[in-house]
């Protein structure tokens, strides 16, 4: 336990650790701050990748593989009175984000070289981002999550705001809004979940009793076992994101009726999509995200594009639904809907940009929408026999597909960034020839942005493969628009690529200041696309680790559907049966 | 014929007191309105020995009666200090403006 | 060794060696020998040695099965629902044979390679699918593969050198001058024959769809190899984007696949534990069933979905899914009655064949491949003409198994427009290679509908018999056009008596492709294919003369304009007088490097379509339709369900001696029309093709402008998904953000108006009082005269009124 808490603090809190220390440095010496940002987030990394070396038995630490429960959690009291604790763990959904997260900084960190102004300003707020981020994949308490959240926001905040172009200020304050709009939403469902959650409630539910090996899973402390045992009037709530998860799918705690007709539990994972939705983005919230890469440095676009869009995702399946399974069975229409229509709108907007960036920014929302498509797909229904097996290949198509867009879109930011530092524009059409000037980078962002394509041997295939291919099950008609994608996608990336690498000539300025690809570009981009192949051949290299995780969820959620869901749905249709009244009876 | 009671005592109090202050408002030169300050003060002292002599009192109930001697006992010995500082203050109006005319001295007028 | 065994290795070796050249060319080629020289060896000799792998994989096939398929390998279509039970699968460790009953269904070898992801029972796999078709596709395109990596080091040795690009002109007047790129195009080559095998040795459609996938960005590269041309680019984004199309159908057949079968595997695999999985091929035609095509279990169970969700709503709770699985499962077969499920399996094979509508470049996705020929002419020989582009008649091949008669109705009908197009146009075209490419869409059209009207044998083999006169005929263009530098057969002519060796193969090439021979004995290999081919449209006409009559007559008509215009090129290109003096001086014979290859080729191309004798000693047999015959698919093709009438002969039935002297007779005499009209107009010049071009201008316009499909497409398609970009960006930058950007604006108005509101209400409230209690200040001000006498006379009055006050309130 408190190996686990040395652990996984020392990951989380080393690079603000480590702003905290620069701040002592003097200012006049932005070489050295540099560095020693970067050796912090290396050594981050290899903590990570440490954890994550093959062979881990989850005895010292290390991440056994094929496990799906939480690994190195702990439960430390932190504001005992509203019973919030400093809850960490983590498992494969979180700890693949972790690992990808890691990798990214130390990146992106190499990426931020070229930026010389406020230099040690700029490193601290970065460390600090990088706190935020690893903080709120690995946090288990919701109250802590949501403070992660908001560590991570203003960092970003002012990022954009001093580092980047010139309608900074605009793109800042428009990702800040929109984020914060979220966050409030989020507040507002994290409370209503608070006050409505009783761990006397769960701990009646079978299985679930203090010292019960599902009790034990929770990770609630010792505290609260007491309290439990002791007396079971006053309503115990909890801020605890697993408990919380199994009293939306054991207990009825959620389902009184709020408002309009609907539910508790449908109102918070309304609350809470939409604050999920707004930074994955989607469609038609997804507005903030081409100003913010447009004005974003580099390394910054990096990060947002490969992490910050991976928190939404994260968030939907970590939170809104094993919390919310009533409210997300009833809205998986919804959920995928939205997720087609992203697919088809960021695509067709990327075809009109003329900007290289913006052209990116857009392919992202297009992507990340194969996210939300894998994860909506609920097709373990009664008229499938409850199979989950098409729901757990969509849902690991969208983990996937995560992992593989933060790869393949940093590697693209990365790649409009190398160009954009040498001629200072980025207007498609004044590009050409590029390929002739500077082969080996030209050659690397063929192969990244063919990773984007969802070219086979590229890791952007995988995901979207196995989430287009889950969605047939769940419905015909989503699985057509969905595959109709890929044509876009391919018109899209290579009349860009044509643009901008093809053609006899450079068209635009500066044309004499293209020079080839330095040592340190190639140190960021060459891992990039290795790791874009790798998981492209080999996709197993990531689905062992959070394959596992997923399936249990959805296998859980299965079970629920089954057991819970459809026996509600027979008695609204007035046609009691033996399951139906078991599900009445059910633990209140 | 009445005998002398406290009534008669405070009416020569009151008298005194009127004539004090008739004297403080219709005198322009300011010896006169001291004048009628120790007037009206001394009328207030005839009111103070009166009230609480024992000898014209008709409440035996009343406890000790020597409060209003002290009282008018303090009264002469302020009235004194006053007068002193209220010369002081005449003699220096007089040296600026070479008259004791209150009615000259405006300069503290909103 | 195990054949078993054997074979997998074998071919994965030459599958895999041109993925390690091109590795290795990728990290090292500009330093491989001067300019780049070793990666054409290096790549050369990595598809030389795959070729020497698939050759002896061939020869011990042969020397394992024979060269002729098992006696009455025909007749067993109609056994083989007797011998259903004898055909229960056998299993060997490992690895399996598809069916010990050799007689019934082909010999076959499949297992995975590894796994890509698996979930449940749900599993995506690399594995492999080797039976007589995939050995000798190996065969072929390792053998035409390895000539055209000889020819190319020939043909590309420009590119060892600056090189001026006369076709690109800069900014400033100046042709284009740049530095060589040799090795990049054979990096691009071996790149493409490891996609291009590894799509063969597949053993299941996701893999398939992978490479099938990087066989198009292969493409992509070879066409725009001159990337500084815009017309070459133009030209790749074309190619994979009109691909890509088809693949959009292409997915949605393997959802339906997918969705249904839960499998992608063409062959049953048996995992370690010795489970077999059952694959597409067994799922759909059940051996048990006397292999005869029958929507597969979980089709009907997901097209009956509300029955099946009813029967789980009567066993709810924690009782699921046991009792109702198996009510469910017992009512499947009064489902599949029903025809539940039929539907997704039409769906499931027009979606794959979609695929292979872009990949084979049929109509309405023919428009590709013509565009494609701005690639240098090693790679229209391999990859547009011979290989990649036959992938997708490979794959309907394939997956003839899984295609409901419907399915094969749609192809045939695609197959036959296709092929009427093409050659239409193909007829007014000038430019060489894109004459040869119209004719590829042709012949790839023949193909499509000969498998559509069941001929699998007769498709597949014009498949390989087509790959070696088509690549020959590439090749001779290219190295006529090496010789004169232009693609324009209005500018050549004579050209036979400076390069020989190169007019006569073509020569060769054309007489093969229209199917020449001396009838009923001997021919080139396009005799026997084509024939075949219009042996089975007759044959199936015989059985539905409404659709039959249509094909039939598309196939006769086709093989006279094949003839006319193919030797409309030859006769325009190396007979009558040089019509530009200029070339014609120039012009010289290729390099031996390029013409040895051509020899090759002509002689595969000449004897190919033979089958030797019977009566030849130890070579009795051998033959490629023979080869194709061991692996013809089990079963029936069968009736239609939707369409009713609709019955599909079996193949063998055009063997038949009425049959087929009537197909040679038809195309025989039509080829000999169509020679000879081009003889009258090309070759002796007695007729002037100009006055027919006067005679008929519409239709000559109308088919020079190649039907106009790029135009409609670009109205159709392209301006809309234009249009619809821009619309969205309105909407994005307009709209959201509009109402984004007004909320701020209002935000900040109300945030004035708030400001306002405590400027001059709340401070002026403040503001007020103050000035009140000023102005009540100065106006007592004047109450202050700093006049004793006047205060005396203040505090008396105050005094009186005070002591009357308190006499009133205490007298109340």
């Amino acid at each position: 336990m408190e190996s686990h808490l040395i652990l996984l603090s020392l990951i989380v809190f080393l690079p603000a650790a480590g702003a905290l220390a620069l701040a002592f440095f003097p200012k006049d010496k932005p070489e050295l701050i540099k560095l020693v940002s970067l050796f912090i987030t290396i050594a981050v990394f290899l903590i990570t990748l440490w954890m994550a070396w093959p062979g881990g038995d989850g005895e010292n630490g290390q991440f056994q593989k094929g496990a799906a429960e939480m690994q190195d959690a702990f439960n430390v009291p932190w504001i005992p009175s509203f019973n919030i604790y400093y809850l960490m763990g983590v498992d494969g959904i979180s700890f693949t984000l972790v690992l990808l997260t890691s990798f990214l900084s130390v990146l992106a960190m190499g990426a931020s070289w070229p930026i010389n102004k406020h230099v040690k300003a700029y490193c601290i707020l970065y460390l600090l981002l990088e706190t935020g981020m690893l903080g709120v994949f690995m946090a288990l308490d919701f109250f802590l999550f949501y403070v992660f959240w908001e560590v991570m926001l203003l960092p970003m905040y002012f990022l954009i705001g001093v580092w980047g172009g010139p309608r900074r200020e605009y793109a800042a304050i428009k990702f800040f809004l929109y984020t914060l709009l979220g966050s409030v939403f989020m507040l507002i469902a994290i409370l209503m979940l608070y006050f409505n959650s009783d761990l006397n409630v769960l701990a009646k539910v079978e299985g679930f009793a203090p010292g019960e090996a599902g009790w034990n899973q929770l990770h609630l402390g010792p505290a609260a076992a007491e309290l439990v045992q002791a007396d079971g009037a006053e309503p115990l709530h909890t801020f605890n994101i697993l408990a919380l998860a199994k009293m939306g799918q054991h207990t009825s705690l959620f389902d009184d009726e709020m408002l309009w007709g609907k539910s508790l539990q449908w109102w918070a994972f309304i609350l809470l999509f939409i604050g999920f939705a707004i930074k994955v983005p989607i469609v038609p919230v997804h507005t903030w995200l081409p100003d913010a890469h447009v004005e974003a440095p580099t390394p910054i676009s990096m990060i947002l594009a490969g992490v910050l869009l991976k928190m939404g995702g994260y968030g939907i399946i970590r939170i809104c639904y094993p919390i919310c399974p009533d409210a997300g069975y009833d809205l998986a229409y919804v959920v995928t809907f939205i997720g087609v229509l992203s697919m088809l709108y960021g695509a067709f907007a990327a075809l009109a940009q003329k900007d290289f960036k913006r052209l990116v920014a857009y392919s992202s929302v297009s992507h990340m929408g194969y996210v939300m498509l894998g994860i909506g797909v609920w097709s373990a229904v009664a008229g499938t026999n409850y199979n989950p097996e098409y729901w757990q290949l969509g849902m690991n198509g969208a983990m996937f597909q995560m992992i593989a867009h933060g790869i393949s879109s940093a590697g693209m930011f990365f790649m409009v960034g190398v160009i954009y530092d040498r001629v200072h524009h980025r207007n498609l059409d004044e590009f050409g020839g590029l390929f002739a000037k500077s082969p080996v980078y030209s050659g690397l962002a063929f192969g990244i942005f063919f990773a984007g394509l969802g070219l086979p041997g590229l890791c952007g295939f995988i995901g979207e493969v196995f989430v287009t291919l889950s969605v047939w099950n769940y419905s015909h008609a989503l699985a057509v628009v969905s595959a109709s994608t890929v044509i876009l996608t391919a018109a899209y990336i290579l009349w860009t690529l044509q643009r901008v690498y093809l053609g006899a000539e450079y068209k635009g300025p500066h044309g004499d200041h293209i020079t080839p690809i330095t040592g340190r570009e190639l140190a960021i981009a060459v891992p990039l696309l290795a790791f874009a192949i790798w998981f492209g051949v080999y996709p197993r290299a990531v689905l062992d680790y959070m394959e596992p995780s997923i399936n249990q969820e959805v296998d859980d959620l299965a079970i629920w559907t089954r057991d819970v869901k459809e026996p509600r749905l027979l008695l609204e249709r007035n046609r009691p049966t033996r399951g139906a009244e078991e599900a009445v009876g059910m633990v209140r | 014929m009445e005998p002398v009671g406290i009534s008669h005592f405070m009416t020569v109090g009151a008298i005194m007191f009127v004539c004090g202050v008739v004297c403080m408002a219709t005198k322009r030169n300011a010896l006169g309105v001291l004048m009628g300050i120790e007037l009206v003060l001394n009328g207030a002292n005839v009111n103070f020995v009166a009230l609480s002599s024992d000898f014209l009192t008709t409440n035996p109930a009343r406890g000790l009666g020597l409060d209003g001697q002290f009282i008018a006992l303090f009264v002469i010995v302020l009235a004194a200090a006053e007068a002193a500082v209220a010369l002081a203050i005449t003699l220096n109006f007089y040296n600026n403006h070479s008259t004791v005319d209150v009615d000259r001295a405006d300069e503290l007028k909103g | 060794m195990e054949l078993s065994a054997l074979l997998p290795i074998l071919l994965g070796i030459a599958w895999l060696l041109p993925l390690a050249s091109f590795t290795l060319i990728v990290l090292f080629g500009p330093r491989m020998g001067k300019h780049g020289v070793g990666a054409s060896y290096l790549a050369t000799s990595a598809i030389a040695i795959g070729a020497l792998c698939s050759w002896f994989s061939l020869f011990c096939w042969f020397g394992h099965y024979g060269f002729k398929p098992a006696e009455h390998g025909a007749g067993s279509q109609f056994a083989a629902a007797d011998h259903a039970e004898a055909l229960t699968p056998a299993l060997s460790q490992g690895e399996k044979e598809t069916a010990t009953d050799h007689e019934s269904y082909p010999r076959a070898y499949t297992n995975d390679l590894y796994t890509l992801g698996q979930f449940g029972s749900l599993k995506i796999t690399i594995s492999y699918y080797i039976d007589a078709l995939t050995v000798g596709m190996f065969a072929m395109v390792t053998l035409i593969a390895t000539c055209i990596h000889f020819y190319a080091i020939g043909y590309m040795h420009d590119e060892l050198h600056d090189v001026t690009d006369h076709e690109v002109t800069l900014s400033d007047g100046h042709h284009l001058h740049r530095p060589g790129r040799f090795h990049r195009f054979f990096q691009y080559l071996s790149l493409f024959c490891f996609s291009m095998l590894g799509l063969v040795y597949a053993g299941n459609i996701a893999m398939v769809f992978v490479f099938w996938e990087l066989v198009g960005i292969c493409s992509y590269f070879l066409i725009g190899f001159y990337i500084e041309r815009k017309s070459a680019s133009n030209a790749a984004n074309k190619a994979f984007i009109v691909n890509r199309v088809g693949d959009f159908g292409m997915i949605i057949g393997l959802m339906a696949l997918w969705g249904g079968l839960g499998t992608f595997a063409f062959g049953d695999v048996t995992d370690a534990d010795g489970k077999v999985e059952r694959g597409i091929f067994s799922q759909v035609r059940d051996p048990a069933n006397g292999y005869a095509l029958a929507a597969p279990d979980g089709m009907v169970r997901s097209a009956a979905f509300d029955a099946v969700e009813e029967i789980a709503f009567e066993h709810p709770g924690r009782l699921m899914p046991g009792a109702a699985a198996s009510e469910i499962n017992s009512r499947i077969p009064s489902w599949r009655a029903d025809h539940y499920g039929y539907w997704l399996l039409v769906i499931a094979g027009v979606g794959i064949f979609c695929g292979c509508v872009g990949k084979s470049a049929q109509f309405p996705l023919h428009v590709w491949l013509p565009d494609a020929m701005e690639g240098p002419t090693p790679v229209s020989a391999l990859v547009h003409s011979a290989t990649m582009v036959a992938a997708g008649v490979y794959l309907v091949g394939r997956f003839l198994p899984v295609f409901a008669p419907e399915v094969l109705l749609v192809i045939a009908y695609t197959g036959c427009i296709t092929l009427f197009i093409a050659a239409t146009i193909a007829i007014t075209a000038t430019d060489i290679k894109r004459v040869l490419a119209y004719s590829t869409v042709s012949q790839l059209g023949y193909m499509m509908l000969a498998l559509g009207v069941g001929g699998w044998v007769a498709g597949l083999f014009h498949l390989i018999t087509h790959a070696f006169f088509k690549s020959l005929l590439f090749m001779c263009s290219g190295s006529v056009i090496h010789a004169t530098h232009t693609n324009e057969m209005t500018k050549m002519g004579g050209l036979r008596k400076k390069m020989p060796v190169t007019a006569y193969t073509m020569l060769v090439g054309c007489l093969a492709i229209i199917g020449a021979g001396i009838p009923f004995l001997i021919g080139f290999s396009g005799y026997y294919s084509k024939d075949a081919i219009v042996a089975q449209a007759l044959s199936f006409s015989l059985a539905n003369p409404l659709h039959g009559a249509v094909f039939f007559y598309a196939a006769v008509g086709g093989a006279a304009m094949t003839a006319f215009y193919m030797f409309r090129l030859w006769y325009m290109t190396f007979a009558g007088p040089p019509r530009d003096h200029h070339i014609y001086d120039h012009a010289h014979e290729s390099p031996k490097i390029m013409y040895r290859p051509l020899i090759v080729l002509a002689v595969f191309a000449a004897l190919v379509g033979c089958t030797v004798p019977d009566w030849f000693p130890a070579l009795g047999g051998l033959g490629v339709q023979n080869l194709l015959e061991q692996a013809r698919p089990a079963g029936e093709l069968g009736e239609g369900v939707l369409m009713a009438g609709l019955a599909y002969p079996e193949e063998h039935a055009s063997h038949a001696h009425s049959i087929h002297v009537q197909a040679t007779v038809y195309a025989f005499s039509t080829a000999l029309g169509g020679f000879l009209l081009a003889t009258v107009f090309y070759g002796l010049r007695w007729l002037n093709p100009a006055d027919v071009k006067q005679q008929f201008f519409p239709v000559y316009n109308f088919l020079l402008n190649k039907w106009y499909f790029d135009e409609l497409y670009d109205f159709l398609f392209v301006k809309p998904a234009h249009f619809v970009a821009f619309l969205i960006t309105f909407v994005d930058r307009r709209l959201i953000d509009g109402f984004i950007d007004n909320l701020a604006r209002w935000a900040r108005k109300l945030a004035h108006f708030d400001d306002l509101i405590d400027r001059y209400f709340v401070d002026g409230l403040v503001n007020l009082t103050a000035a009140w209690t000023y102005s009540l200040g100065s106006s007592l001000r004047s109450l202050q005269t700093g006049r004793l006498r006047q205060y005396v006379m203040l505090i008396v009055i105050g005094l009186v009124a005070l002591s009357v006050l308190i006499n009133f309130a205490s007298a109340r």
